[in-house]
């Protein structure tokens, strides 16, 4: 019996023993880590404890601490005004238009692309249609509202041509969805083909050279072959997606948004940003921003189980 | 030559020598998206070059009618576009430098084994899908005594948990065999980390920095809430203060005696001149990134 005990407290020193000298050769490692570790607690976790004041009733001068506690009372006037419903809508039906018009036309770009015989035009049309992703969203912004200009815009003025009556776009809220969802095809469309050119060129030419043989056209091999070799990466994209439809970027919608179109242009990312660090409201718009986070982050979770049931991706 | 080469490119599709009615239509239709790709950049330089006068009578030409660079000089002499080009060449500069340094050191160490790893990288993915947001973000750097500062900025932007883990797989990829050779030849951590294993990284270092180095030259909305005062405005906050006031640009338009500038002319001036330097850089890099972006979503 006090054998044994011997034996487990020698094995639990050595143990400890072994790990202090795991510690100390890996310390040029920890030395690496050091300056990130502190960037991590101090620009990604101490922001999270700031969640708290979501609870609170987050004064200035009082400071987080002394603060007094309130419980849900902001997520409840969040979830019992007009907003909620305004801005889920939103963001959803942003991402939806995305998933819907967007993803399908990179899919096409990369197949298109993948057809071209000639290699210097492919790289041609390849920088062009990256280009833009690498754009400020400030520039961006800036040529939409010149280019839908009622004035001066090229769009009016071929409406204007063609008999039609100029329109105030950027002040209907019935256009901003579209506005918004044409610019993200302009900037984004080259860019997601990307990935869809990586996975058909995982494809095996074989599969092609016998296609050919068999008499098989252009469009018999895109919807025999490669559509069924990309087929697992595009499951793995929309589910992905899906996993994201409660987050809209809101830089760029920001800068398009004006009083008029705040109907349709409103998203979660902006309407904190105008209550909390416009007007003030710390703490209410801090519980809008956790709401979001909390959804989005069970949403990811989610979309990452299906896809590794799915296929054997995951994020993790 | 390029006949006898086993297929190197993405293209799964075979070669053949006659173009046939699929190529055409092909070619057709890319030749089409390419030039609606490019027409609202097209767009933006013929009205920067137009003078005012032009502008009035055919405000949408092909071509500029009257050219001019008046549009470009008024924003050269007032200086405001200048002071936000040194800030943030300083802060892409100094950021991309930083960024990539603390991101290239904290994958390395990821993808060594050492105790508390799991841990730690666990604790480091969790932001990739948590994050305090906007509110606490601020408040946070305003407790840094971060407002007003260019460090806000470069700090923010920081580090990607993104590109650390692509990176870390990358390392992890590099055969022992090739770590342990230099060894014995007498290298030291040091002299393998940036002699063995760093080049093998060649295109995902270069992507990351094209992306980190993007990322800092484009922030808007952070440096907008962090910076006060107008000698540490950058580059895109300039440029929003100049397309966003609508009264100051009335004044251009019917002020004194220059009525070569106009408001819509100086705005997609100050819209070219910010675009410029990724337009520079960005067919150089681009063979990079491509190459960098694939081997990332294959990792993943």
């Amino acid at each position: 019996m006090m054998d044994m005990i011997d034996k487990k407290r020698g094995m639990r020193l050595r143990n400890r023993v072994r790990l202090k000298r795991r510690i100390w050769a890996a310390r040029n490692l920890y030395l690496m880590f050091f300056p990130v570790l502190v960037y991590y607690a101090l620009f990604r976790y101490a922001p999270m404890g700031g969640l708290m004041i979501a609870f609170k009733d987050f004064n200035a001068f009082l400071g987080f601490e002394k603060s007094p506690w309130v419980g849900f009372k902001f997520f409840n006037q969040f979830f019992n005004s007009i907003y909620l419903w305004r801005l889920v809508r939103n963001t959803l039906l942003i991402n939806l238009y995305d998933l819907l018009f967007n993803f399908p036309a990179s899919i096409i770009l990369a197949l298109l692309l993948n057809e071209v015989p000639n290699k210097r035009f492919k790289k041609a049309a390849q920088t062009i249609t990256y280009l833009p992703y690498f754009i400020s969203s400030v520039v961006i912004a800036s040529m939409v509202v010149q280019f839908l200009s009622p004035s001066s815009g090229i769009v009016n003025h071929f409406i204007a041509a063609l008999g039609g009556e100029r329109q105030y776009f950027m002040t209907q809220p019935g256009s901003f969805r579209t506005i918004y969802t044409v610019m993200n095809l302009w900037k984004n469309i080259g860019w997601n083909s990307i990935i869809f050119l990586a996975a058909i060129s995982g494809i095996n030419g074989e599969l092609y050279e016998a296609c050919m043989i068999d008499g098989g056209g252009y469009l018999r091999r895109m919807w025999h072959i490669t559509l069924p070799g990309i087929a697992s990466t595009i499951v793995v994209l929309i589910i992905m997606r899906l996993g994201h439809v409660m987050d809209a970027g809101y830089e760029t919608i920001l800068l398009l948004q004006n009083n008029a179109n705040l109907e349709t242009s409103d998203v979660i990312g902006t309407y904190v940003y105008r209550r909390g660090l416009r007007g003030g409201e710390y703490s209410y718009a801090t519980a809008v921003g956790m709401f979001q986070s909390v959804i989005g982050f069970t949403m990811v979770i989610m979309a990452n189980y299906l896809s590794r049931r799915y296929s054997e991706t995951s994020l993790w | 030559m390029h006949t006898s080469l086993p297929q190197k490119t993405l293209s799964a599709a075979p070669k053949r020598k006659k173009w046939t009615k699929g190529d055409y239509a092909v070619f057709i239709i890319l030749t089409l998206t390419a030039l609606l790709i490019l027409m609202p950049f097209y767009n933006a330089v013929v009205i920067s070059l137009e003078t005012n006068r032009a502008y009035a009578l055919h405000p949408v030409s092909l071509y500029p009618a009257e050219f001019s660079l008046k549009n470009y000089q008024y924003l050269i002499d007032k200086g405001q576009l200048s002071i936000g080009f040194q800030n943030t060449i300083l802060i892409t500069i100094s950021g991309t430098v930083l960024s990539m340094a603390a991101s290239v050191m904290m994958a390395y160490a990821f993808s060594r084994k050492f105790p508390g790893k799991k841990l730690l990288f666990l604790l480091m993915m969790f932001t990739m899908f948590f994050s305090g947001g906007m509110i606490p973000t601020y408040l946070q750097m305003k407790a840094l005594k971060l407002i007003d500062s260019r460090w806000g900025i470069i700090l923010f932007v920081g580090v990607s948990t993104y590109n650390i883990v692509i990176l870390k797989s990358g390392f992890e990829q590099t055969p022992v065999d090739l770590e342990d050779a230099a060894k014995i030849d007498g290298a030291n951590d040091l002299v393998i980390f940036f002699r063995v294993m760093l080049p093998l990284q060649g295109p995902l270092l270069a992507t990351f920095t094209l992306f980190t180095a993007v990322a800092y030259w484009n922030e808007w909305f952070w440096s907008m809430l962090l910076i006060n005062s107008s000698g540490k405005m950058t580059l895109q906050t300039v440029l929003r203060s100049i397309v966003a006031e609508a009264a100051a640009a009335a004044d251009v338009s019917t002020g004194e005696a220059d009525l070569d500038v106009f408001s819509q002319g100086v705005k997609m001036a100050a819209v070219m001149m910010a675009m410029v330097p990724i337009m520079c850089f960005y067919p150089f890099l681009q063979k990079y990134f491509v190459k960098g972006v694939m081997v990332g979503s294959v990792k993943m």
